[in-house]
């Protein structure tokens, strides 16, 4: 993977290199943000996450299972009180309710994982330190044929330093 | 009076600390933070231990260690050793349960709550309050296995296919109470890990030495801040607290139904889960203060964790210390009015019998002291609001004393009635809980930040080469206030 790094000291300059880079369609390309920014994130423009729907399926795995766990185990070891019903549904709400945060919960983060694409073994290629400290970044996946002209684009952005990576 | 800050020893000069007090204004959360750079060297810089952190360690494990001589000792001897005497056979261990369970709470409300609410004076103290949290919640999980006569048995409450072919009563509170911890615990330590990803990445990109790189390396999962992981995870962060808020409501519902689903005298009653709840929030908020206002001087803070957060965090002490006192003239009420001859007896016991000295405690730390926090110059006091924390921290774990002791040494039968004292094997374990808790607190805030780095420099004014005032989110929402008063923790 060869591709065009860009080290930004300021935000509206690494937000004028992403419009130009989506007009200018040089390739795909990755921002890397200190901290989350609603500029950026209208810059990019990105479809709303799918997390959510891992987070529904989760809770609604995990209520179903929680009411069930309950009542499977109330027809199957009986305690029987005379005037009582062996499997009642009102406090099972509770098994419901808890396994359903604690499912919902776990499925969330697995859907952050799988979107996020996290955990991943390596940060070398097309990383700097600095975007973890205090710079923004673009990571630019061009062409051979378009190193030139994606350079020269970041550049007149405003990026502090320009990079071709492979 | 202006508390001077010393924000930043490379770059700032004396005078021009003078020219940026610590004045948070409706634009500037946190003027003295100027850059996301000042935010991660002061935030790390943290992290380097120092001998009273040693001697601090060194404390608290001494404390843990006496806790658990005296289980060794329980364990050996029996469950008689704790001062159990019929008909109280509940007593320190499950009042302490109460207690660590309640003081997580506030945790959970500062960050997942507030976040929802969009608060912003929880940004700088969520990450405190939620790794309290977590230790909390796991120091309240080791006692109801303390209290258990055979504690290497514990595991049969978990509902598993097994040998035995046995399975829980699924309509005990008790089970009710491990699927509520156990789930509040997961549930907590998952955010307090989400949260910490990106500042962990941190930490990994400033670390020299290669062992320590590598573990923050596996720790931060290979995080890199690109947008797309910020779009999942800001996403997920939002999901993470949606689930923790009920959570915190229905936990301690699930404990106080401990209580609740008895017949007891002061226990059967319908206030209690939104009681347990209000007063787990307010102790929480008590431990949170006990806890933060000394680190933020420490560790040099005090632009971070600013009057204003205090000041807020204070007001909610105040509210939640109001629906408590409500919560008790409730149970007084209701016990005068339901005619009930037995409850009037029982509540007539607590308040001017037996236990008159219990019940003054509770009610001078949890209705009265909390009245002073009306007065702002109190508020923004903090050396007033860590002594009013201690006095919370003392008047909730007397209120479950005055829940747990009194009902049952008092209930149908005069014949039956008891008293109560704890032995020296209770006050040992009930230090040892302070100890294996802070033990795991001090462990905390020098290996990981003690304040968001991530979460702050959202509220940090971006650098920009062209100003564009509109187009910015400086995300600061807090009207002008008054400077620093006198009674700043020093």
């Amino acid at each position: 993977m060869r591709g065009v790094i860009g080290a930004f000291r300021e935000l509206d300059s690494t937000v004028e290199a992403i419009d130009a880079l989506k007009h200018r369609r040089l390739g795909e390309f990755t921002v890397y943000t200190p901290t989350p920014r609603h500029e950026i994130e209208h810059a990019v423009d990105a479809p709303t996450s799918a997390v959510r729907r891992f987070t529904l399926i989760g809770g609604l795995c995990g209520v179903t299972f929680g009411y069930w766990i309950a009542v499977w185990i109330s027809d199957y070891w009986p305690l029987v009180v005379g005037g009582k019903a062996i499997a009642t549904w009102i406090p099972y709400t509770i098994f419901g309710f808890e396994v359903m945060v604690l499912i919902g919960a776990l499925s969330t983060v697995a859907g952050l994982f799988a979107n996020a694409r996290v955990p991943r073994i390596t940060t070398t290629v097309g990383y700097d330190a600095r975007f973890s400290h205090g710079d923004y970044g673009i990571w630019v996946e061009a062409a051979p044929d378009k190193i030139k002209e994606t350079e020269e684009l970041l550049r007149k952005a405003g990026a502090v330093e320009v990079r071709v990576e492979r | 009076m202006a508390t001077v800050l010393k924000p930043s020893k490379t770059d700032v000069t004396d005078v021009e600390l003078l020219r940026r007090p610590n004045f948070a204004t409706g634009d500037v959360r946190l003027p003295a933070v100027k850059d996301y750079e000042q935010v991660d060297d002061e935030v790390v810089a943290t992290l380097h231990p120092t001998v009273a952190w040693f001697m601090g360690l060194g404390v608290a494990i001494f404390f843990l260690l006496i806790g658990a001589s005296a289980w060794m000792y329980q364990i050996h001897e029996g469950l008689g050793v704790a001062g159990y005497h019929p008909p109280v056979m509940w007593g320190v261990y499950i009042i302490t349960f109460v207690f660590w369970v309640g003081i997580g709470h506030a945790g959970t409300l500062i960050s997942a709550i507030l976040y929802l609410f969009r608060a912003g004076f929880r940004t700088t103290i969520y990450r405190c309050a939620e790794a309290m949290t977590v230790f909390a919640v796991m120091t309240a999980g080791l006692f109801p296995i303390l209290h258990l006569g055979r504690p290497w048995k514990f595991f049969y409450l978990i509902p598993y296919p097994n040998w035995r072919f046995l399975w829980p009563q699924m309509k005990s509170p008790l089970v009710w109470d491990v699927f509520a911890i156990l789930t509040y615990l997961t549930v907590s330590t998952t955010f307090l890990y989400i949260g910490l990803i990106p500042d962990i990445a941190v930490l990994r990109d400033r670390e020299k030495n290669p062992i320590r790189r590598r573990l923050f390396s596996v720790l931060s999962l290979g995080w890199r801040n690109t947008d797309r992981e910020w779009r999942h995870f800001s996403r997920a962060y939002l999901f993470l607290a949606a689930f923790s808020t009920p959570l915190v409501l229905s936990v301690h519902s699930v404990v106080s139904f401990d209580f609740a689903m008895s017949l007891v005298p002061g226990w059967h009653t319908t206030v209690f889960p939104p009681y347990f709840v209000a007063g787990a929030i307010y102790s929480g908020i008590g431990m949170v203060f006990t806890i933060i206002i000394p680190l933020r001087k420490w560790f040099g803070l005090k632009h971070y964790v600013t009057i204003n957060d205090l000041d807020a965090a204070a007001k909610l002490a105040l509210f939640t210390s109001l629906v408590v006192g409500v919560a008790y003239m409730t149970e007084w009420f209701v016990a005068w009015y339901s005619g009930n001859a037995v409850e009037q007896q029982f509540f007539a016991n607590r308040i001017w019998g037996q236990w008159w000295w219990a019940s003054a405690i509770l009610y001078t730390c949890n209705m009265v002291l909390p009245l002073s926090l009306f007065s702002q110059s109190l508020r923004r006091n903090t050396t007033w609001l860590w002594i009013l924390s201690i006095f919370i921290n003392i008047g909730m774990w007397f209120e479950r004393f005055v829940i747990v002791v009194p009902s049952l040494s008092h209930e149908y039968e005069p014949w039956q009635w008891a008293g109560y004292r704890p032995t020296w094997v209770d006050y040992a374990i009930l230090c040892g809980s302070f100890g294996w808790f802070s033990m795991w607190f001090l462990l905390f805030i020098k290996q990981l930040p003690i304040v968001a780095i991530a979460e702050v420099k959202e509220i940090v004014k971006p650098r920009l080469r062209t100003r564009h005032l509109q187009a910015v989110d400086v995300t600061g929402h807090h009207a002008p206030f008054m400077p620093d008063t006198p009674g700043e923790f020093d």
